[in-house]
């Protein structure tokens, strides 16, 4: 049951000494709100750089060239590796987990125009897979499809932005822009919400690019999806494709440069164990500004003892158990870093929902901090408010009441 | 109701060992009003602190009310005050940030007595000692002989068996003194035992019986 006597006399106790419960208190609630705010700003980043990853597929790997860096096998270094169609259709042939892909071509600084405007943009060819793989989101029409591909039908599919400058309001599905002199209709629309730069693109099927720019089945990079495998059979993968990209195309083993697999799945786990890590050290930061709050209440509430060792005596005197005692200055202590920890705490809260209203930052987002976290910081007071009192406790229960009564 | 066989204490330890109570033997009848006298040092406010329960003793008997007091735990000692003493000392011994009604119920909340309950007795001996009026004064806004009235009934108000008092009218002035050993009569005709600890002679003279306490003995039980 609720013992109204015993707060009463813990609350007696505690508004007698205001200066010293406020003293005490700060010193919690500072340790408490900045376990909280540092907790939150963690979480804010981890938030954050989660986002931006998720932009693209996790579970993918994004297979890139460029010049060779060493000679091998009589060919000099700088030499320009280009993959061509039948590259992707070797992996996507022998990997059954392969479940999206798609290669990529594109062209930067490409006029486009529709009706009296003309700006420049970037042209893309892809698969149909590239919608998956990007995360990117339709937002009207359709995206292109393999019936597109396969006819390297003149179609596509335009980015925010594009839309905006181009058609200024109007419904630009079913129109016909000019992409650098060819005509394209208009099938789809479509948003980025990780990164704006994917906005400024004019998606075509990538057969369609190909063509239009002669590159016959040349492509500049191609991306697949590694469905349900597990990180390592991930890795395994990414090396197979690797070992054998550099044999066909005849690239040093050791080149580095030439042939990049670059495993989403490794790149994310490596994140996780990197916020993983942060945590760890913002919980002990926040652990050992607490526990200087501890000392300060034990010392506090020592000195709390030493000043009433008469009225602990008189309390003795009248009836007081030792167990009664102990219990009045347990209570105490955890009373007071309580009120005070969630003081802090609600601060520490508030502060993180206000950061999370005004900051959206690429890499730092929602900075507020979950149930679970707070649940437990208010655990971790509760127990850190009954030891600070519990060595003063004791030695109030050791106070003899001759002692403590005798005139002076 | 008490009965003390050659109690001995002593201060400090080995060579530095200092007897106080060099073998007690006394004994007081349910009901009695008794004094104990005696010189500075002569270790008067040790035996009533053995009686209280409030020190512990090295050798020999003590009975109260029957019961053998020797080696209790600290607990059941509490216990034992909480039910059958009071204490009424000659600084008063009230806590300051209570008010008068505060402070005469605090032995109740030891013994887990409801509050309003525990504040209507409260307020019941506060008008006993003539001092309704102030229940809820602090004790800073007080003279000395309506804080030892407050101490008074805080003492009664467990309805004791034995209460002890030590110079209870030590820091009051002579018109005052009165008032309070009126007080103590009083509740000692209602058949609580009193043993009042005292250097005054017109106080022992207010009583049935003089202990007197010389250098650690009984030097006559006054009988
Ligand atoms: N805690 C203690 N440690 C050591 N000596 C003590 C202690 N308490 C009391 N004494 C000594 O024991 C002796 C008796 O003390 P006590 O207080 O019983 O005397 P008293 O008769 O009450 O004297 P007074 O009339 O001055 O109050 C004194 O010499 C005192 O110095
Ligand atoms: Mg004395």
């Amino acid at each position: 049951m609720f013992d109204v006597d015993k707060w009463l006399e813990i609350f007696h106790t505690i508004i007698t000494n205001p200066l010293r419960t406020v003293l005490t208190g700060v010193s919690v609630a500072l340790g408490i709100f900045i376990l909280v705010v540092m907790q939150g700003l963690g979480f804010g980043l981890q938030n954050g750089v989660y986002k931006n990853m998720q932009d693209d597929a996790i579970n993918s790997l994004y297979i890139h060239s460029w010049a060779t860096s060493l000679p091998y096998k009589g060919l000099n270094a700088g030499r320009e590796i280009t993959y061509k169609n039948d590259d992707l259709q070797h992996v996507v042939d022998k990997y059954d987990e392969v479940t999206t892909y798609s290669g990529r071509m594109g062209m930067w600084g490409v006029a486009m125009e529709y009706g009296s405007e003309t700006q420049n943009f970037s042209l893309r060819g892809v698969h149909p897979g590239h919608l998956e793989l990007e995360r990117s989101i339709v937002t009207g029409g359709r995206f292109i499809n393999a019936g597109d591909v396969a006819d390297a039908r003149k179609i596509t599919v335009l980015g925010k932005t594009i839309v905006e400058d181009l058609f200024r309001g109007k419904d630009p599905i079913g129109e016909y822009v000019k992409i650098n002199g060819v005509l394209f209709r208009v099938v789809g629309t479509f948003e980025d919400p990780g990164s704006k730069w994917e906005n400024r693109n004019a998606y075509v099927p990538i057969t369609t690019a190909q063509r239009v720019y002669g590159r016959n089945d040349q492509i500049d990079m191609f991306m697949v999806t590694t469905g349900e495998m597990s990180l390592t059979e991930s890795i395994e993968m990414a090396a197979e494709i690797d070992a054998y990209l550099k044999e066909k195309h005849v690239v040093h083993p050791d080149d580095k440069r030439a042939i990049t697999v670059n495993n989403n799945n490794e790149s994310f786990a490596e994140m996780v164990n990197v916020f993983t890590g942060i945590r760890t050290f913002i919980w002990a930061v926040g652990i050992f500004t607490l526990l200087a709050g501890i000392i300060g209440v034990a010392n506090i509430m020592s000195i709390i003892v030493k000043e009433r060792t008469k009225e602990i005596g008189v309390r003795k005197a009248l009836g007081a158990t030792p167990a009664s005692v102990l219990g009045l200055i347990i209570q105490e202590a955890v009373f007071l870093t309580t009120i005070a920890g969630s003081i802090g705490l609600v601060a520490g809260v508030v502060l993180l929902e206000v950061l999370a209203m005004f900051i959206d930052h690429e890499f730092f987002t929602n900075p507020t901090i979950n149930f679970g976290v707070c649940l437990g910081a208010l655990i971790l007071l509760i127990i850190a408010g009954a030891l600070s009192g519990l060595l003063p406790a004791i030695r109030a229960v050791r106070i003899r009441p001759v002692e403590a009564l005798r005139d002076e | 109701m008490i009965k003390l066989t050659d109690v001995k204490k002593s201060y400090g330890s080995g060579k530095n060992l200092f007897p106080v109570l060099k073998g007690i033997d006394m004994d007081v009848e349910q009901g009695e009003l008794v004094s104990i006298m005696g010189s500075s040092g002569s270790g008067k406010s040790t035996l009533l602190n053995v009686l209280g329960l409030l020190d512990s003793y090295d050798s020999g008997k003590y009975l109260l009310g029957g019961t053998d007091m020797s080696n209790l735990t600290e607990t059941t000692a509490a216990q034992y005050r909480s039910k059958y003493l009071g204490f009424v000392f000659q600084s008063f011994n009230l806590i300051n940030f209570k008010s008068a009604v505060e402070n005469v119920a605090l032995p109740l909340y030891y013994q887990k007595v409801p509050r309003k309950e525990r504040n209507a007795m409260a307020m019941d001996l506060l008008e006993k000692v003539g001092l309704t009026e102030w229940a809820n004064h602090l004790p800073s806004e007080m003279s000395g002989g309506q804080k030892q009235r407050v101490a008074i009934a805080r003492s009664l108000i467990t309805k004791p068996r034995l209460i002890l008092a030590d110079e209870p009218t030590g820091a009051l002035d002579e018109q005052t003194s009165r008032e309070v050993m009126d007080v103590l009569k009083e509740v000692n005709k209602e058949g609580i035992t009193m043993i009042i600890v005292t250097h005054e002679n017109e106080i022992a003279a207010m009583t049935q019986r003089v202990i007197r306490l010389r250098d650690g003995l009984i030097e006559s039980t006054g009988r």
